[in-house]
Parts: structure tokens; sequence; C-alpha cells
């Protein structure tokens, strides 16, 4: 099996689902020529032609909106925003129009669109290019949010979000494209949307994370492992729908929680996970369950000092799951 | 009035007498169904209406233009005379229009006036204005994408619709393209209470069109052979790799833009009056009459019929099933 960077990973998912179907067509800013500003989509033009790999001029709303008038007439288009910070002149498109048009028009249409964004902290982004949004998608229904932190993972749920029948918002941390490398089938296959993953088998608590803080919260475990702390590790993979089941199952048997996100934690994912956990898990509960998040700022600042106090890393998990443990 | 020796406008552009007479039909059919609404807002049994009065002629030019079931239509939420050309029955409206589990645009989901048809090819839309022009593109990108040739989509919208961003996105995009599509601006002179000098910076909204690399053409709203031959022109002009338009029909609407809206707030009951003279119904009977298509009596006999069509409607519609409780959450996910 072939062994990707998670960036290349993405980049063979959408020539491969490509190349089987040509139905599905690639748009966003400086896709095609330039190949996307992290190469994600490198090749793409001259394999498939500018019929199908197509240049946008920046304008967020319309590489949404324009991907979902092609859906109506039967396409299967990815979207690229090329941050998540600009995601939100689509913000109307995607909540209001491709979530919907299915259930406004009583199952008569339907939006398969992707929208694919490079997001997250830890690359001197500051401001408006280190941003993570997730949490303004995760609480209209319609719509599903997919974040995968391996390889594998990176391109087999990319093409099931290309193949679902409903409209997929694909965030891809930036520090995960070149940095992690992995095993990666070749050709066509699906992960499973809305089903979570055990990363890291554990008896003591369960760490709930997904995208980078998932391999973060690896580490932190097995350092907590010398220490005598058997952590498990579950990387979620869908924010919206959650895997409930995986979330109570991990819970029912370690006792602990704590949810791991970069997201600001006013407002994140871990407050409704943390909410699961209480109202149907309370009986098994031995602490209460903790967050770990970004503190409740915009996003990571540029000045160097600041942004790694923004950040998490292996350490400040650790220092959580070990906090957690002792109570 | 033409002159004597020019050839009247249906003849030259070879509109049949049998499909003069069934437009006409859809126009009455449109106005009293607007007008059962009203009435059965203020009755308490419809929660809201949005009204196409006065944009008939409009509608009706802009939906003799389209070859139903095979180009794309992507209307809003005044539409309901265009929706109706292309197919949409008086009880299709009313069902709609009280949200019952048979209105075939939504099901009951959607409040009145968010027509849609997947057979007939209408598109459904939500209530942001403006937000539908990026679809427009993308349908017409579509066309392209797979070689389809001989297709336009048509996408229509206020005037008030022209200073929102998704619009100038859907415009951009589909010039950039060269795109088939045609954009029709129903220009009625008020988003809801702000005049089109407040809305649009230039007197024509069709003068937009140059910063978008498509043609821009402003014909009179309430004449229906100019909305039509605008429009027919501009489909073909898309549908033969010519490009896209942009196509304003000046027209005026007759009543307040909704059942919750109190016109007498911002426009004067003489302007009203006087714009309800130039009504493109009465403007299209008196041509119809003038050229011999059809008599007085037989419209006033027409009128009967599309009265008791829109009786028995409305007496269907008040017993129709509502949709199930059990139905909510279907739809949400495919």
């Amino acid at each position: 099996m072939p062994v990707m960077t998670f960036l290349e990973a993405i980049r063979s998912a959408m020539h491969d689902a490509m190349a089987a179907d040509d139905r599905i067509i690639v748009l966003g800013e400086d896709v095609a020529v330039r190949g996307g500003v992290f190469l994600a989509t490198e090749g793409l033009l001259a394999r498939f032609g500018e019929r199908r790999v197509i240049d946008m001029p920046i304008a967020e709303c319309a590489i949404v909106g324009v991907a979902i008038g092609a859906a109506i007439h039967g396409l299967l288009p990815i979207a690229e925003i090329q941050f998540a910070d600009y995601i939100y002149p689509a913000i109307d498109q995607i909540l209001n129009e491709a979530a919907r048009l299915r259930y406004r028009s009583n199952g008569d249409w339907s939006c398969p669109i992707v929208v694919r964004a490079p997001f997250g902290a830890g690359i001197h982004g500051a401001l408006y290019h280190s941003q993570s949004v997730e949490r303004l998608f995760t609480s209209t229904p319609g719509i599903k949010v997919v974040i995968p932190s391996t390889p594998a993972d990176a391109k087999g749920l990319l093409i099931a979000a290309i193949h679902d029948p409903d409209p997929v918002i694909f965030f891809e941390h930036k520090q995960l494209y070149r940095s992690v490398r992995g095993e990666v089938p070749e050709g066509i296959y699906h992960e499973p949307i809305g089903k979570a993953v055990v990363r890291r088998s554990g008896a003591d608590m369960s760490v709930f994370s997904y995208g980078l803080m998932v391999h973060y919260a690896l580490t932190a475990a097995e350092q907590l492992a010398a220490e005598g702390i058997d952590a498990e590790v579950i990387d979620l993979r869908t924010l919206a729908p959650l895997d409930r089941a995986a979330i109570l199952a991990s819970v029912e048997k370690t006792g602990r929680a704590l949810i791991v996100h970069e997201d600001v934690l006013t407002g994140g994912i871990g407050g409704e996970i943390a909410a699961i956990i209480a109202e149907h898990a309370f009986e098994y509960l031995d602490a209460p369950v903790r967050r770990l998040a970004s503190p409740d700022l915009f996003a990571a600042p540029f000045a160097d000092p600041l942004e790694d106090h923004f950040m998490l890393n292996p350490q400040k998990i650790a220092a959580a799951m070990r906090d957690l443990a002792r109570y | 009035m033409e002159e004597a020796h020019e050839v009247p406008p249906h003849i030259r552009l070879g509109l049949s007498r049998q499909r003069l007479i069934s437009g006409l039909r859809t126009m009455i059919a449109s106005r009293e169904t607007d007008d059962r609404l009203w009435l059965l807002n203020r009755q308490g049994r419809a929660h809201f209406v949005v009204t196409p009065a006065g944009h008939e002629a409009t509608q009706l030019g802009c939906a003799w233009a389209i070859r139903v079931g095979h180009d794309y239509v992507v209307p809003y939420y005044r539409d309901m005379t265009l929706v109706m050309a292309l197919g949409q029955s008086i009880l299709d409206i009313l069902l709609h229009a009280m949200a019952r589990r048979d209105d075939p645009s939504s099901g009951g989901r959607q409040m009145f006036g968010h027509f849609s048809s997947r057979r007939l090819r209408i598109v459904s839309g939500s209530s942001s204005v403006g937000s539908h022009l990026v679809h427009v593109a993308g349908i017409a990108l579509a066309f392209r994408v797979k070689g389809e040739q001989d297709i336009a989509v048509m996408g229509l919208f206020g005037e008030g619709a022209t200073a929102e961003g998704a619009w100038h996105e859907g415009l951009t995009v589909a010039g950039i393209y060269q795109l088939p599509a045609v954009f029709v601006c129903e220009n009625n002179q008020y988003a809801i209470s702000v005049p089109v000098n407040k809305e649009v910076p230039v007197p024509n909204v069709a003068t937009k069109a140059a910063g978008y690399g498509m043609h821009g053409v402003v014909v009179d709203g309430n004449d229906v052979f100019a909305v039509y031959e605008a429009a027919h022109q501009a489909m073909e002009r898309a549908r033969n790799g010519g490009g896209p338009t942009l196509l304003e029909c000046k027209t005026y609407r007759l009543r307040p833009h909704t059942s919750a809206d109190d016109d007498r707030r911002y426009r004067k009951s003489e302007e009203v009056e006087a714009w309800r003279a130039r009504d493109p119904i009465k403007r299209f009977e008196h041509y119809l009459v003038e050229h011999g298509i059809i008599t007085h009596d037989e419209i006033e006999a027409m009128r009967r019929e599309v009265r008791a069509e829109v009786d028995a409607a409305t007496d269907a519609a008040l017993a129709a099933p509502w949709p199930s409780i059990e139905s909510i959450a279907d739809h949400v996910y495919g």
C-alpha cells in the first residue's frame, strides 16, 4: 500500500474519484492552473480539463452557490474555500441554501456538494489564516461536517463525502498536510461519515478529539501510559452528525471524559459532547466531564509567544488528562 | 398604438391564437387566484400572500420564452403567474398557500411564494433576496460541463435584489464564463418601501450588464409582447452560445408587497391608481379584442370559468390533508 502525506491523500481522492465519475467537478480560487495554494488540486486541470477544473474569481458566495447550481443539474461539485477563514461570505449559501434544499422542496431537489476548506493554527497564519470555524456549521441540520486526522481517512472520507447525497463541509487541518504520512489504499474506497474510531484503546479515561488534536492526544496518551494512566483516544472524524453511540460506549467503559479541540471553548462541539454524556451516561461518570479548547479568542495571534500560548499541544493535553485522572 | 401598416406583434412574433388565449387565461387565473388568496388571508385562513398583481405581463412573456421541462427556471417569490404559465395549476397554488401535504412546491414547509417543481425544472428557492442568482450561474455552468447545448436557464428577481452581493457574484461568474443564462429583473420600483432610486444607483438596472460583460435590455414590463420578444431573443442567444443577458422589465406592483405590508405608508394612492389604469391584463385583453382574437363576452365567460375553478380549488385545498406530524423531519438528509 502506498505511503502518502495527508495532502497527497486528499489529492489522490479527487484524482481517483474524478477519473471514475465525470459528474465530479472542482471549483475554487487558484484550483486549476496553480493547483491550489496548498497544491491539493495539483494535476487535476491537466488530467480532467478546464470544463471540470474551474478557476473562480474571489467570490466565496459564488464558489459555493455555483456548486449548488451545478448539483441541481446533476453534477457532484467539490468547492474549495482557500482558507476556512474566508468561508463567511458563503455561509448563507451553505446554511440557508445547501442545507435546506432537500427539506424545503419536500425531497424533490437535493444538493450533493462538498465544500473543502483548510483550517487551523500553528502555521503563523494569524487572525485570518488560522481559524477553526467548525462550530458555525455543526448546529444546522442538513449538512455534514467531516474533519479527518489521517491520510487514509482523508482519502476515504473525502470520497465518501463526494458520493454522499447531502452537502458535506470537509475541513482539512493545514498542519497535517505535510507533517503526517501513512498508508493509503489505492483507488476508490469509503470511510463511513458519522462514525468515530478508537485510535488508542484504554480503560481509565476517554479523550475525544478530531483533526490535528488527535495526534497531540495520542502523544499525550503515550506519556500518561508511562505514568500508569491508560487513556482511550477517540477520533470523532465527523462532527455532524456526531457518533453518539461511540461517545457513550467509550465513557461507559472508562467513566471519565476529556474533549479536546482547537476550536474555541464557548460554542465549540465539546459543549455538545459534554451535554450528551451528562444526559445519557451520568451514572457511569467518576469525574466531571472536562473540555480543553483554544481560548475564547478569534484565532492565533501573529506574535510567536502569543501563538504558542494560544495553541494546544501534547503537554497541555497531558496535563489536563493527569488532572482528570486525579479527580 | 402601432401604425396601420405595421404587422401586429403577435403575428410578427409567431404567437398562435391558441397560445394567446391560453396566456390570457393564465393571467386571469393568476389575478383571480391572487384575489382569492388575499380574501383567505383576511379571513384568517391563509397565513401569507405575496402578490404578483401588476407583474403578469412580465411573467407571462418570460414564460413564453421557456421550453417547459427543458430549460431551467429559478424564480423568486413574486413569480406566481410565471409558474402557472409553466404548468402549476390553481389547485397547486392553493395547496401551497394553504400549506397542505400535497403542496407540490414544498409539501407545506415553505411559506407562500416559494415555488418549486423538479418535473417542470422550477428550482426551489429560499427567502434570502438575490441568493439564487449564483445557482443560476451554477446550473448554466453544468450545461457546459455536460456538453449540453440548446438549453438555457432563466433567473428572476426584483430590482431590490440587485444590491445584494450574491446577485453581483452570480452575474460576475455568468459574465466571465459567458454562460447560457438570462437574468430577468422585474423592476416594480419598490423594495417593500424603499424606492428604486435608493436601491439602484443608475436609472436602468440593465445598465449594469456592461459591467458583467453581458447584454443589457430594457423593456416595458407591462407589454407582454415586448417582454416575450426580448426574453425569447435572450434565451435563444444563450442557447446558441451567445452568452448571458440582463433583461429589465419595468413594471409596478399593484398591491402591497405582502399581506403583512401596508403600502399606504410609502406610496400615494394616486400613483397606484395611475398604474392600475395601465394594468397589464386589461392592456392584453384590449389588444386581443382589437385584433379579433377574442371578444369581450368570451373574456367574461373565461373569467367566470376561472372563478369557478378557483372556488373548486379553494374548497379542495381547504379540505386537503395537512402534512403528518410524523413527516416533520423527513428529507433533512437523503
